[in-house]
């Protein structure tokens, strides 16, 4: 005991030494005095790096701006690296603090950091009348391009199920973060129910693949224009029928505003688009047709409640393929009911309404919606339901009003 | 070796390394955490042990304050007796513009609220323990007492959902789900224990 003690005092001498010639000064301060020594310098610039501030929601941006010329404050970076993570739906947000420029300044970067690999299950499902679908994804970025390759399933969107693979090349930035590229292809095979075979037998087809090669140009925050080609093929189901094809010049002004986020009290969404698909002789085409959608979605959210309202019409022409026709009956609109009830080969017209209100994961909403091809056809449907949704987790049941059998309609999944 | 070669004191030697031995053994396993009595106070040191060292010296190094807690305990009679205790959070920061190597200050957040400045690593972590002293009043000197400092740094980054951003409104992220799975804990607290002693131990070795 006694070397071991004259270890420890050896060690311990020159540290409390060190300590005495270091004039370790006890102070008192008062309770406000921030107890980050740094707290002290001025921020001189703030950087997003590995991706575009674009993304983010004007409130975000102009906290961050603020940032600047504002003291230090580490716990303030720390809740905008976790807004900036929460906006942007990624791994991991690194904050870098160094010296500035000019003497007690501080430049921040916050980094964005992105998995060499994004495994995603963009959407799954589970509908009592149409049984599974599901989506999932790989995506790996190299050099600000960014590679994807999914497995889709899907008897929910369309009045097909589709199955098959979907790749796509995105990049973000050609030069400026105005204008970016992406290409995508898909190569599905499709499964129909009776109720569409029946009614349609020669619109039927096998299988289908799509090229798009579309750019993307910011106009003025936050409105932007997509534009390109659309590329579709399909094998026609009836004997003797050979692979048709449905060209087109597709186009896309989209509205996106965020103001505030997750961490406010309150927030509000508001999206909007208007998409015009043009099929054209020039790129070859058999079908001709005009199709045109306009979307909106506002959702106003206050601590724990929230009420999201949506709405969208479509128009489109008599040659329409199966897969450009319009749905409802599915689990995303009019709830409830059956698209093969509704119309089993879609609808060259639509017009449809929500309301969603949810209280912390309770969920009731209010559909309403008609699909036809004549005016005399259209008739005006409604659906209630109720259910819990948690981030993108749901489960729901959906009542389809005034129908002759009003057999309600369970779903659970993720992001339908 | 004929056994009438091995002389007596010999012997005597050879104990006597044995229990050099011993105590430099014992010295090597106790050295991490010191301790020292004056005045009916139990005063603890580390002075080889770096609770900066990893992930909360990189904050540091980054201009954030890392807080950590230290809890200092003393058992008395048996091992899993507490005599007393003491816990308190500081808050470590490392001034970016600071040119020499005292570059850290330390604000004590109980009260008495203390803080201290322009100090070394190891003079910040020292400062830190010199103020978890334990009260040893009420103690005889021939009590069998254990001794046990334990230091963590907090990290608000890790606080919140336990599936953090793997499910959003865009799908679930396998990845980052991945990412949280194959995760290390948050890091365990270090922990440092002094081996039974009495206070009488303690005063003849610093006597000596």
């Amino acid at each position: 005991m006694k070397l071991a003690f004259l270890i420890t005092l050896a060690a311990g001498l020159p540290l409390f030494g060190g300590a005495a010639d270091a004039a370790l000064t006890t102070e008192s301060p008062d309770a406000a005095s921030s107890t980050n020594v740094n707290a002290r310098y001025i921020i001189e610039s703030v950087n997003i790096l590995g991706s575009q501030t674009k993304a983010l929601s004007r409130s975000l941006r102009d906290e961050l701006r603020r940032v600047v010329g504002d003291n230090l404050d580490s716990i303030r970076l720390q809740k905008l690296a976790s807004r900036i993570k929460d906006e942007l739906r990624v791994a991991k947000v690194k904050i870098h603090v160094t010296r500035g420029t000019v003497p007690n300044h501080v430049l921040v970067n916050f980094e964005v950091a992105k998995k060499p690999v994004d495994l995603k299950v963009a959407k799954f499902l589970y509908d009592s009348k149409q049984g599974w679908s599901g989506e999932a994804s790989a995506t790996t970025y190299a050099a600000g391009n960014a590679f994807t390759l999914g497995l889709a399933s899907d008897d929910d969107a369309m009045v097909e199920r589709y199955t098959g693979i979907r790749a796509k090349f995105e990049r973000d930035n050609l030069g400026t973060d105005r204008l970016g590229m992406r290409f995508e292809f898909d190569d599905f095979h499709e499964m129909w129910n009776q109720a569409t075979v029946s009614q349609d037998p020669s619109a039927i087809y096998r299988s289908r693949q799509t090229f798009m090669p579309e750019a993307k140009v910011v106009l003025i925050e936050p409105l932007e224009v997509d534009f390109g080609v659309r590329f579709a093929r399909f094998r026609l189901s009836t004997p003797g029928a050979t692979t048709e094809s449905s060209n087109a010049v597709v186009s896309t002004l989209r509205y996106h505003q965020r103001w505030g986020s997750g961490e406010d009290l309150q927030e509000q969404d508001l999206e909007g688009s208007y998409s015009m698909d043009a099929t054209m002789h020039l790129l070859h085409t058999d079908a001709n047709y005009v199709r045109q959608t306009a979307q909106a979605r506002y959702k106003f959210r206050r601590d724990r409640s929230s009420v999201e309202v949506s709405f969208m019409a479509g128009l489109t022409g008599g040659e329409t393929p199966l897969f450009d026709r319009f749905v409802l009956g599915n689990a995303s609109m009019l709830r409830g009911w059956s698209k093969f009830d509704l119309d089993p080969v879609g609808g060259s017209h639509v017009v449809y309404g929500s309301v969603d209100y949810t209280y912390r994961y309770y969920q009731v909403f209010y559909d309403t919606g008609a699909v036809w091809d004549r005016p005399q056809d259209r008739d005006q449907k409604q659906s209630v339901g109720a259910g819990f949704k948690k981030e993108g987790f749901q489960l729901a049941v959906a009542f389809p009003v005034g129908a002759p059998r009003p057999i309600p309609v369970f779903y659970a999944g993720m992001n339908f | 070796m004929p056994i009438r070669s091995i002389k007596p004191w010999w012997l005597f030697v050879a104990f006597l390394s044995g229990m050099v031995l011993a105590m430099v053994a014992e010295a090597m396993l106790s050295e991490d955490l010191i301790l020292d009595h004056r005045n009916h106070r139990l005063e603890f040191s580390a002075p080889r042990t770096d609770f900066f060292a990893g992930q909360p010296m990189v904050r540091l190094r980054n201009a954030a304050e890392v807080p950590f807690v230290i809890k200092t305990t003393l058992f008395s009679g048996k091992k899993d007796h507490v005599f007393t205790s003491a816990a308190d959070r500081f808050i470590v920061s490392f001034d970016l513009w600071e040119t020499t190597d005292k570059a850290y200050s330390v604000v004590k957040l109980a009260a008495p609220r203390k803080s201290v400045k322009n100090l070394t690593a190891k003079q910040a972590q020292a400062w830190c323990l010199s103020q978890m002293g334990l009260d040893t009043t009420g103690l005889s000197g021939s009590e069998p007492l254990w001794a046990r400092l334990e230091v963590s740094a907090e990290d608000p980054a890790r606080e919140g959902s336990p599936l953090g951003d793997s499910v959003n409104s865009s799908g679930i992220n396998l990845s980052i789900l991945v990412d949280i799975f194959s995760r290390p804990g948050s890091q365990p607290p270090k922990l440092l224990e002094y081996p039974s002693f009495t206070l009488d131990q303690l005063k003849s070795t610093r006597g000596s």
